[in-house]
């Protein structure tokens, strides 16, 4: 009897707590210009400041197989000028405005924001209408361009350690389907395209009918309007965006690889196919990463860093896409210790969670952390127009800004199980070994 | 129908009369300056003196809080580091919570939780934050100051020390401090490995029982969370804290110098110079002139459009960055101005710096020039406003340094009423003329020519002690190369006893920053020699030369071995490359002078191989003894550096002296080799090398 109202207590006392703990929901208005284009615009007046924000419906995952990069590419293309600025000017007005902008590509989408106090709204408007409807694409700027690529390449991914451990994850994971390049792409390709192909990919995608236009933060709702309409209504609509639709059919088995690096220590990767993006097992495995290793606390922490002493470092990544998922568990092993044994205990870890149910205890304390980084990532106003964009082109549903908690709190500790259990098995994984160069021979993979 | 086409008509209208509106031909204007609304923050004192400032932002539901020591800055002398390694240790444990629990701890609450010497921050959803706070006050006021952690703590601190030890910039900033402040001033004093080893449990202690105290403490909440809420949780944690007696620091205070000097800290493997140009000024924060200085600070060094980066870098291109400023401080701000500078521009990059502080205090800028930079400013102010706890900062500030409680709502019409004049006058206050310690760390011989226009060059070492120039003595007339190598020869046990050596083995360690590797050295005489790095059982780098075969590899790859590579090997395999110079004939030799190589004078020697490729090694004068050899090459994607082996110990085994402790500096790689076994005359043959 006692214990029968103390469960009943505990479950008010949570429905209590749960309440109180939502966050006010994110007010925004969404509509759409004739020409395609779908507006989020979000107000939040505490702070002098806006972000102009476009995300364009285009990826590594559109690219022809002969010319990968070029979504990449076009991110800094686009910064090059357009009819009305010249070069460079995208970043001198920003900066003397007391501006911050940048852009960033994905396998699915290309986003570019600016920053700037409230005042200056205009100006973002007017740099991103221009980028969309008047491109400047010379020979001139695609060189300086493909230089300025090439020496991110080789900054970011041959120079840095481990810095191709995704292209080699998703090039073994992946054989049909887009995913099995990354958006850095080859800078083959790159040199070998032709200005009028760089023209070509800008007419298809760039375009208002595969962009959104998402502005939060200080500005007035209906003059706004007026001026999107001004600056972005002219823009003619393009023809109809081609989508690929290409189904990557389940691995044959488990693919195993030693890849030499310049590298100290050697890693081990795990990579395991998982669903699309947004599915409900999408949300069991992010609250799954979470136990793996969210924290100082987590089980990749504890057994691998802290009590085994075998890994510097360790986590979970998932890593989720529009068409497919990766699971991925990553660990650098220490000074001495063989990759085998690090893989060992990830495995052991991995077992434990499809045999055992986690313990009620330890399913607070991840759904806790859970709900702390889904409310802190709309911490700032960038954030959220990025948000509201991403929700929108990947779900249809910006306002899942605000109710996507509802999908994490649903996943269950027996989801957990299920899911490690259908997923995190053998013969649905990549499994990499970094070593330094010259020791692949020593390495068994 | 009718409706359709009417709402077509209009759209149309709509549409056409948008085409006149805007000019897309040109950048639309700002409208105009927002009006920025910077609340007050509410606040209270607790009756043990914590002052709370609460700034409520129902935004997010999360709250943070930060705890802030508002002590003085402390002289920690001979244990200079005692205060940092406090603040680390205070996030590994309390006396309620080992370091594991703690973690545990935080992260059921999805919190957050960090320290430092003088503050500790928690963040988290406001529904977990009432626990949190109560980790956070235990880590503040019951920290457990555990042994075990501290050795932790110390070997962190002992590894950053050793590599800011090489550091050019680290060393620049040391010796720049101790010459503006002096070695008995907080801001001059520098941390060393021996002060750090003396730092004990009972020190922190005492440091946490001294100064973490209510009165000279500020709790900041920013967040989710009403005034009540607040008062109730800071009285429920921090209430009973009892208050207490805080020592106040007095120091001197500090004087520029009477003339620019110029101070230079050899650093002979350096192929860039670290320029550090600084001065103290007076100059407190928010004082009537702290927005205008700090105009006039960024038209001349901040970021990549001022004007010391448009003339360094852009005109000259000396250097791929240069910038400065001014710091204002309560005890004492500074001046200052900095870039590096390759080698042999080090006196024409120096002649640049002061060419633009001579510019911006004689010259009124353009006024384009300054609304660019009020521009930039000001929309960095604004969008800080958008973090909540920027309200919190200004509010702190103002507390702390009793600035007007309506400075920070009033900046942005303070800084748009500087004008150019301003800005001259205010580098005619701050930009000193003619009071400025210019620190430079570089090659000594290559750069220091030209430098004494500038104010007197004096010579510092890395701890700022003052030494000797280092000088180039003259060498004796009767001294000649072959004697110096002979000698060597003679100090490494004589020709008799070098004779008796059939092979030697070497084995040791390498630690090439902070990872240990085994080192193996074999000589088969004449003619066999191998090297290799090996971790475990693997070679990472190998070097071998078996009678006329030579090979060499790299993390397996093999590496080319040609020409003077090979002459490399041939010398080393003879045990004593000197033997190997004086009996193979074409190489050259050149006596330079006489060098200090860690204190003792040593002969210089300039070593031109058959094939043209040259060497410098540096032989004790007094011993004999090689004690340094010096050699350029090319290291891969960092192009070239030059290579400097310093031979720190010798070992006599069978009656041949063995270098035992050997430094390889190559720029950013920095090797130690401790040599822990030889082994001579085992029956070593030219077949086993491996």
């Amino acid at each position: 009897m006692i214990a029968v109202k103390n469960t009943l207590t505990a479950g008010m006392l949570l429905a209590v707590v749960a309440a109180s703990a939502q966050a006010p929901a994110i007010q925004f208005e969404k509509y759409q210009l004739p020409n395609g284009l779908k507006v989020i615009l979000h107000q939040d007046k505490s702070a002098p400041v806006v972000c102009v924000s476009v995300l364009y419906h285009v990826g590594s995952k559109n690219e022809d197989t002969s010319r990968t990069g070029f979504a990449h590419f076009f991110e800094h293309l686009l910064f090059e000028g357009s009819k009305y600025m010249k070069r460079g000017d995208f970043d001198k007005y920003i900066t003397n405005a007391g501006g911050e902008n940048n852009a960033n590509t994905s396998q699915d989408r290309t986003f570019y924001y600016d920053l700037l106090p409230s005042n200056q709204l205009d100006l973002g408007l007017w740099m991103e209408s221009e980028r969309l409807m008047h491109a400047e694409i010379t020979d001139a700027g695609v060189e300086t361009q493909r230089q300025v690529v090439k020496e991110e390449k080789r900054q970011r991914v041959d120079n840095q350690p481990y810095g191709t451990l995704v292209e080699n994850i998703f090039k073994r994971a992946f054989q049909q389907h887009p995913y099995k390049w990354v958006p850095i792409g080859s800078m083959e390709h790159l040199e070998a395209a032709k200005l009028e192909e760089f023209v070509a990919f800008y007419k298809r995608y760039y375009v208002p009918n595969n962009a959104v236009l998402s502005i939060a933060g200080d500005f007035d709702i209906p003059s706004t309007k007026k001026k999107i309409e001004q600056f972005f209504g002219p823009i003619p609509r393009g023809a109809e965006v081609p989508r690929p639709n290409i189904q990557e059919p389940p691995m044959a088995g488990e693919v195993r690889d030693v890849i030499e690096d310049n590298i100290q220590l050697p890693a081990v990767v795990q990579a395991y196919r998982g669903p699309a993006q947004g599915t409900d097992e999408y949300y069991a495995f992010n609250v799954l990463s979470t136990l793996l290793s969210g924290g100082e606390s987590s089980r990749m922490n504890k057994a691998l860093v802290d009590q085994k002493e075998q890994a510097v470092a360790a986590g979970a990544f998932p890593f989720f896409l529009e068409d497919a998922g990766l699971f991925i568990n990553f660990a650098i092993t220490n000074m001495g210790v063989k990759p085998a044994d690090v893989e060992q205990t990830i495995d052991s870890l991995i077992a434990d969670v499809q045999t055992n149910l986690i313990s009620e205890r330890e399913f607070e304390k991840i759904r806790n952390q859970v709900e702390s980084n889904f409310v802190r990532q709309n911490a700032s106003v960038a954030g959220i127009a990025e948000s509201l964009a991403n929700y929108e082109v990947y779900f249809g549903d910006a306002n899942l800004i605000n109710t996507e908690i509802e999908k994490y709190r649903k996943v269950t500790r027996e989801d957990l199980r299920n899911v490690a259990r259908k997923y995190l098995v053998k013969n649905n994984r990549v499994v990499l070994y970094y070593v330094p160069k010259g020791q692949a021979g020593s390495a068994k993979p | 129908m009718k409706h359709i086409f009417y709402s077509a008509a209009l759209l149309l209208a709509t549409l056409a009369g948008t085409a006149q509106d805007i000019d897309r031909s040109k950048a639309p204007k700002p409208g105009p300056a927002p009006v920025i609304n910077i609340a007050d923050p509410a606040s209270f004192v607790l009756p043990n003196g914590l002052k709370v400032f609460v700034v409520t932002n129902k935004k997010l539901p999360q709250v943070s809080a930060t705890l802030t020591i508002d002590r003085d800055p402390i002289f920690e002398g001979e244990k200079a580091g005692l205060i940092s390694m406090a603040g680390s240790l205070m996030r590994r444990g309390t006396t309620k919570m080992d370091k594991s629990t703690l973690d545990e701890a935080v992260d059921f609450l999805g919190g957050d939780l960090s320290t430092s010497s003088s503050s500790v921050s928690a963040s988290s959803l406001k529904k977990s934050f009432p626990k949190l706070m109560e980790l956070m006050a235990d880590v503040a006021l019951r920290p457990a100051f555990d042994s075990r952690e501290l050795e932790t703590v110390r070997k962190q601190t002992l590894s950053g020390l050793a590599q800011a030890k090489d550091d050019p910039n680290a060393i620049a900033d040391n010796v720049s401090n101790m010459l503006m402040y002096g070695k008995a001033h907080p801001y001059g004093e520098i941390e060393t490995e021996k002060s750090v080893q003396k730092v004990t449990v009972a020190d922190i202690k005492k440091y946490h029982q001294t100064y973490w105290k209510p009165n000279i403490a500020y709790l900041i909440l920013v967040g989710d969370i009403t005034v009540e809420e607040a008062r109730s949780m800071a009285t429920r944690h921090f209430g009973s804290w009892a208050k207490g007696v805080v020592p106040a620091g007095k120091y001197n205070a500090v004087a520029a110098p009477a003339k620019t000097y110029v101070a230079v800290v050899d650093r002979p493997s350096s192929v860039q110079s670290v320029i550090s140009i600084n001065a103290p000024v007076q100059l407190k924060p928010g004082a009537p002139d702290a927005i205008p200085t700090s105009v006039m600070a960024n038209v001349l060094g901040g970021g990549f459009s001022s004007r010391l980066n448009q003339n360094l870098r852009e005109k000259y291109g000396f250097t791929y960055g240069a910038g400065g400023g001014v710091s204002p401080d309560k005890l004492v701000g500074s001046f200052s101005a900095s870039a590096s500078v390759r080698n042999e521009k080090t006196d024409s990059a120096v002649g640049q710096f002061l060419y633009e502080f001579k510019r911006i205090r004689n010259e009124v800028a353009s006024d384009s020039e300054v609304t660019a930079l009020k521009n930039y400013m000001s929309g960095g102010f604004a969008r800080s406003l958008e973090n909540p706890a920027t309200v919190a900062a200004f509010a702190l500030n103002v507390a702390r340094y009793q600035l007007p409680k309506d400075y920070y709502r009033t900046y942005l019409t303070k800084l748009a009423a500087v004008k150019s004049a301003d800005v001259k006058a205010m580098a005619a206050k701050y930009v000193p003329a003619n009071n400025l310690i210019i620190t430079i760390v570089g090659n000594a011989r290559e750069i220091a020519k030209g430098l004494d226009k500038y104010g007197e060059v004096k010579y510092f070492d890395i701890e700022g002690n003052p030494m000797a120039a280092p000088v180039v003595k003259e060498v004796s007339a009767d001294v000649t190369p072959e004697a110096v190598l002979r000698k060597a020869l003679a100090a490494y046990g004589g020709e008799g006893a070098i004779a008796a050596i059939k092979d030697a083995s070497l084995t040791g360690t390498m630690n090439l920053m902070g990872q240990n590797f085994i080192y193996v050295q074999q000589h088969v005489l004449p003619d066999g020699y191998f090297s290799a790095i090996k971790m475990g059982e693997m070679a990472m780098m190998t070097q071998k030369k078996a009678g006329g075969e030579y090979s060499a590899s790299m993390q397996g790859a093999p590496l080319p071995i040609e020409g003077d590579a090979k002459a490399n090997l041939d010398a080393k395999a003879m045990l004593y490359e000197e033997r190997y110079y004086l009996s193979t004939p074409g190489y050259q030799f050149e006596l330079q002078g006489i060098e200090a190589v860690e204190g003792k004078d040593a002969y210089k020697m300039k070593i031109t191989s058959p094939g043209g490729s040259t060497s410098t090694s540096f032989f004790d004068v007094a011993t004999g003894l090689r004690v340094k050899d010096m050699r350029e090459q090319e290291l891969g994607p960092m192009g070239k550096v030059v290579m400097t082996t310093t031979f720190k110990e010798y070992k006599a085994f069978n009656g041949v002296q063995i270098p035992v402790k050997v430094n390889i500096d190559a720029g950013p790689l920095k090797q130690d080799i401790d040599i822990t076994d030889v082994k001579i005359n085992t029956g070593l043959k030219k077949e086993d090398l491996k």
